[in-house]
């Protein structure tokens, strides 16, 4: 019988499942409130002790990992996705200058007139995003493609411009408005409420639906652009598309939760041994594994210190950070 | 020797040009082949086989000269419609990422397949089929990039059967080979009963396994015959630059070809030929 991998689709389905279950259910009883397990079992079972819990559990708790969830899981596969379709293992979302393009665009809210006051803080950050990204796309357009490695090296200049903008506008401006877009660049699930879901989720639930139904054709640049070609692949047109759905899953995120840098790189790579790297196996298995982890690196950032939040893109970088640097080891 | 092909042309090609920067790569070439034969493309090093290749399956597009196949021009198919009925096997960049043996035989589905549609039963007998053809089946979970180059070009010609196409393109299949993986692989190929275009150095190998030799110098078509007259020594030597001798294989009855470079003046600047790569940066 054919086996197209080590472990069955339906065994790592399973298997993943249970994590996904264990982990939105273990979650929730993990907080600042005296809201435990038993006590999130009850209200879920049956009524809730207190009406309180009732609030925390459904207005915060639940929001929170689900946002935790869901921008895990649409960081994860924005890293898979552009991993293959660049051949490049080191590629990752926020290496476009996604988040030096969104820190910018938060950086300029501080500025805008009270009659702007629309242009919130999450749109101002989608739209420097998708600059950031349009830049870089237009660089390598001009260039005509020759070297998938020039996208990367595009982002980091790109990184490095914004940022010293925004460096600049912050060092000038008062301290308030500075603290504000700082604490925001570290990254936070705090701003999880309905109307962030109602943005995450569909962007992330449409890019998951294109790239399943695009895998056989993201499956054919894993060896080569040219072979793709002879297979009656548009090379050019696929990784641009590709690219452009990456962006705007990122930007999406990072416009709510801010700079949590690492996830898209490191996610992958970690499930790529199991699942094998072909989009559909990889792009389940990384945005399931990449949803879970991100809940768990947010109890962690809720609760690791008494009375005070860490910034999760703290925890998520420097994890990343000692990863990377085992991963360049190895390769 | 052609009582085995039928007559149907399944490419053709009218003055076939393809110019780079006003440099002519392929000059006015004349080429048609008929289902079931196997012809070799031979010349030296920046004759401009690859090229000719490449136009031939529609990589190179903006030639003015038409190429037809089936009988219908390339420019007015779409890639999918002609990787449907051309398989292309070239020489080929490593992966940095594992892709087993099936991920890449797998590939062969997709000129074949829709948005929404998925792999049927029949789809897997097919992949095994072609796995069982060349050999691989034992080795199908195996690493792409940890097998040796004959393996390799076997499972990218695994590819090429499921793909089904009616022409198969194989640009230096032996390259790089030892020799008996050179005379499996041309075998392979033969043994396949599909119409078959491949570039080769070796010419014994062409005179062995190909019905038809085109010679190119150039750009340019020097001879386009069975391997008996194609196979001269004075051609040769014009093409080659190298004193050269002609005889009948004792085994195979073919022409057999041997180079004598022991007349090579190193003296003399060696002419500079560069092939020009499209995707080099």
């Amino acid at each position: 019988m054919l086996m197209l991998h080590k472990f069955s689709i339906r065994s790592i389905i399973l298997l993943l499942a249970l994590l996904v279950i264990v982990t939105l259910s273990l979650s929730l009883g993990f907080g600042v409130a005296e809201l435990g397990h038993r006590e999130v079992w009850q209200c879920l079972t049956a009524t809730c002790e207190k009406s309180i819990y009732n609030t925390i559990l459904w207005q915060i708790r639940l929001p929170r990992v689900l946002l935790g969830f869901i921008a895990g899981f649409g960081l994860a596969i924005a890293g898979a996705l552009m991993q293959n379709v660049t051949r490049n293992p080191l590629a990752d979302p926020y290496l476009f200058g996604i988040v030096a393009g969104a820190g910018l665009g938060a950086t300029l809210t501080n500025f805008l007139p009270p009659s702007l006051q629309f242009f919130t803080l999450p749109l101002a950050a989608f739209l420097g995003a998708l600059f950031a990204v349009f830049i870089v796309l237009m660089v390598l357009i001009k260039n005509n493609w020759r070297r998938t490695e020039h996208l990367l090296l595009a982002g980091v200049a790109v990184s490095f411009l914004f940022s010293s903008v925004t460096s600049f506008i912050l060092y000038m401006g008062d301290a308030f408005s500075t603290n504000r877009v700082i604490f925001w660049l570290m990254g936070s699930l705090a701003r999880a409420d309905q109307t962030a879901l109602m943005w995450i989720f569909p962007v992330v639930f449409i890019a998951t639906i294109v790239a399943l139904l695009l895998s056989r054709q993201l499956d054919s640049l894993l060896l080569s652009d040219e072979s793709a070609r002879t297979l009656g692949v548009s090379v050019e047109k696929l990784r641009i598309g590709t690219l452009v759905i990456c962006a705007a899953l990122t930007a999406v995120i990072v416009a709510y939760c801010g700079g949590i840098g690492f996830v898209g790189l490191m996610i992958p790579h970690i499930v790529r041994p199991f699942v094998g790297l072909t989009t559909a196996r990889i792009l389940l298995g990384a945005g399931l594994v990449g949803g879970c982890f991100l809940v768990w690196v947010d109890v962690v950032a809720r609760t690791a210190l008494d009375g005070q939040e860490i910034p999760i893109g703290v925890i998520t970088s420097a994890m990343g950070s000692v990863f990377f640097l085992l991963l360049m080891r190895k390769m | 020797m052609f009582n085995h092909v039928s007559k149907e042309k399944v490419l053709q090609a009218k003055a076939l040009t393809w110019q780079v920067d006003n440099t002519t790569i392929i000059d006015h070439v004349d080429f048609s082949i008929l289902a079931g034969e196997t012809v070799a493309i031979v010349g030296p090093n920046g004759a401009g086989k690859t090229s000719l290749l490449k136009c031939l399956y529609g990589e190179y597009k903006d030639h003015h000269s038409t190429v037809l196949l089936n009988g219908q021009p390339l420019s007015i198919l779409s890639s999918k419609q002609i990787a449907q009925k051309i398989a292309v096997v070239s020489q080929h960049a490593e992966s940095v990422f594992n892709l087993t043996v099936l991920d890449i035989v797998r590939m062969g589905l997709i000129p074949h397949k829709g948005l929404f549609d998925v792999d049927t039963k029949a789809d897997h007998i097919k992949i095994s089929q072609a796995l069982n053809k060349v050999d691989l089946w034992e080795k199908q979970r195996q690493y792409f990039n940890t097998l040796s180059g004959g393996e390799q070009q076997r499972v990218l010609i695994a590819r090429a059967i499921v793909q089904s196409p009616d022409l198969l393109i194989m640009d230096e299949p032996t390259n790089h080979l030892d020799i008996y993986y050179q005379h499996q692989i041309l075998a392979l190929a033969k043994q396949l009963k599909i119409t078959l275009i491949l570039t080769i150095h070796d010419l014994n190998l062409a005179a062995q396994y190909c019905d038809r030799i085109v010679l190119l110098n150039k750009g340019k078509v020097l001879a386009d015959d069975s391997p008996e007259k194609v196979l001269k020594a004075s051609l040769l030597k014009q093409v080659f630059k190298l004193d050269c001798h002609v005889d009948i294989h004792p085994f195979t009855q073919t022409p057999r070809v041997t180079f004598d470079g022991s007349q090579l003046n190193l003296e003399k600047p060696i002419e500079k030929e560069v092939e020009y790569n499209a995707n080099a940066s």
